[in-house]
């Protein structure tokens, strides 16, 4: 499946999947209410078969006030890659987990939740994983500030 | 050797007006001390690479200097070259590192990130700006990585410092850190003079001149003149 095809496929499933632009590989956005079911859908369907994740970040749009959540998939069994982007409010960032479907999802959402903060509804073991425990704060949020930072002088 | 140090002074004191064996033991000990720095294996970040391991390698060949014998156990380990950033968790476990070393201890900052956080300086959670916030530092080597001459240069410059340095008289005097920048046009043909020049300073004796040379020996006869001689 190429990957106009692919991107087709996954927007036909009828999870209100739209067409993800700027990006270097076939991409769509969820919404993030029907992000469980969705990443259930890719992993299962036979035709789509995303049995690995390659990857889990985030990214901050301080300006528009979001998270957007990138998961980044690929099928060993047909060879093809697809990125998975949901947008969840800066305010209250919660997303249910996917560590059930992908166990590589333990780490990627831990260490997503130690630099951002997202939190994920269902996750085992949601602990803080390289900063110290007793960290304030999230460092990879835009306005993450602390009194040992030394800014860039304008 | 630390415990040498330490218990020299001691030593020394049995034998009246000791001036002579305490000059030469000084310079024995810091020739020997600046000729086998062995390095501790701790490499944080790409400096590493350059410091540790091209240095090391047979191209550049670290062990010219007597340097070569990385050990993994700071207890056996004379000079820590921090190459690379240090960052806030690794901080208090790079002083343990620091700590554990036997005395004398001697720390070379190479690269930007060791010397001053380098391109993380700035809105970095993380950074600690310098190591030496965290350590004391002898010589600063700069560069992004520096080069392995730039390595050689400031270990040639640390050498310096070791053998100008401690006495016995006074255990713990170092000299000031130094920034050991490479300066323009060295390259490696002219590393290998001035160690070929070191070497030859410190390890040829003209024998003809210090036979001829009896200064110490008038010492010695005035000394025994003055304390032993009772006829």
């Amino acid at each position: 499946m190429d990957g106009e095809a692919l991107v087709q496929a996954v927007i036909g499933l009828g999870l209100g999947a739209e067409k993800r632009e700027k990006a270097d590989r076939p991409a769509v956005r969820v919404p993030a209410d029907k992000l469980a079911t969705a990443m259930k859908r890719l992993r299962e369907d036979e035709a789509l078969a995303f049995d690995m994740l390659l990857d889990h970040t985030a990214i901050d749009w301080l300006a528009a006030g979001t998270f957007e959540l990138v998961y980044n998939l690929y099928s060993t069994v047909h060879g093809h890659y697809l990125m998975v982007a949901a947008t969840v409010p800066r305010a209250r960032p919660v997303v249910p987990t996917v560590s059930g479907l992908w166990d590589a999802a333990h780490w990627q959402e831990r260490e997503v939740f130690d630099l951002f903060g997202v939190e994920y509804d269902g996750h085992p073991d949601l602990r803080r994983l390289f900063l110290e425990d007793d960290w304030q704060g999230f460092p990879l949020r835009k306005d993450y500030t602390d009194e040992d930072m030394l800014r860039l002088p304008k | 050797m630390g415990l040498m140090t330490d218990r020299l002074p001691g030593l020394v004191e049995r034998i009246p007006g000791g001036q002579i064996l305490v000059t030469s033991i000084d310079a024995v000990l810091n020739w020997s001390r600046s000729n086998s720095l062995w390095p501790l294996a701790f490499g944080t970040k790409c400096c590493a690479i350059e410091m540790l391991m091209a240095t090391g390698a047979a191209h550049q060949d670290l062990s010219r200097f007597g340097a070569e014998v990385a050990r993994q156990s700071p207890r056996q380990a004379d000079m820590m070259v921090v190459a690379g950033a240090i960052v806030k968790k690794m901080a208090p476990r790079m002083r343990m590192l620091y700590e554990q070393m036997a005395e004398p201890r001697y720390v070379i900052a190479t690269g930007s990130c060791a010397i001053s956080g380098g391109p993380f300086m700035y809105n970095s959670y993380s950074i600690v700006r310098g190591v030496d916030e965290v350590v004391p530092v002898d010589v600063y080597v700069p560069g992004c990585p520096p080069r392995p001459e730039a390595f050689f240069w400031g270990l040639m410059m640390l050498q310096k410092m070791i053998k100008q340095g401690e006495s016995i008289a006074r255990p713990g005097l170092r000299r000031k850190p130094v920034l050991a920048a490479l300066p323009q046009g060295i390259a490696m043909e002219d590393i290998r003079e001035e160690i070929r020049g070191l070497l030859e300073a410190d390890n040829v004796i003209d024998v003809e001149k210090e036979a001829h040379n009896k200064v110490w020996a008038d010492k010695v006869k005035v000394w025994m003149a003055k304390h032993l001689y009772k006829p």
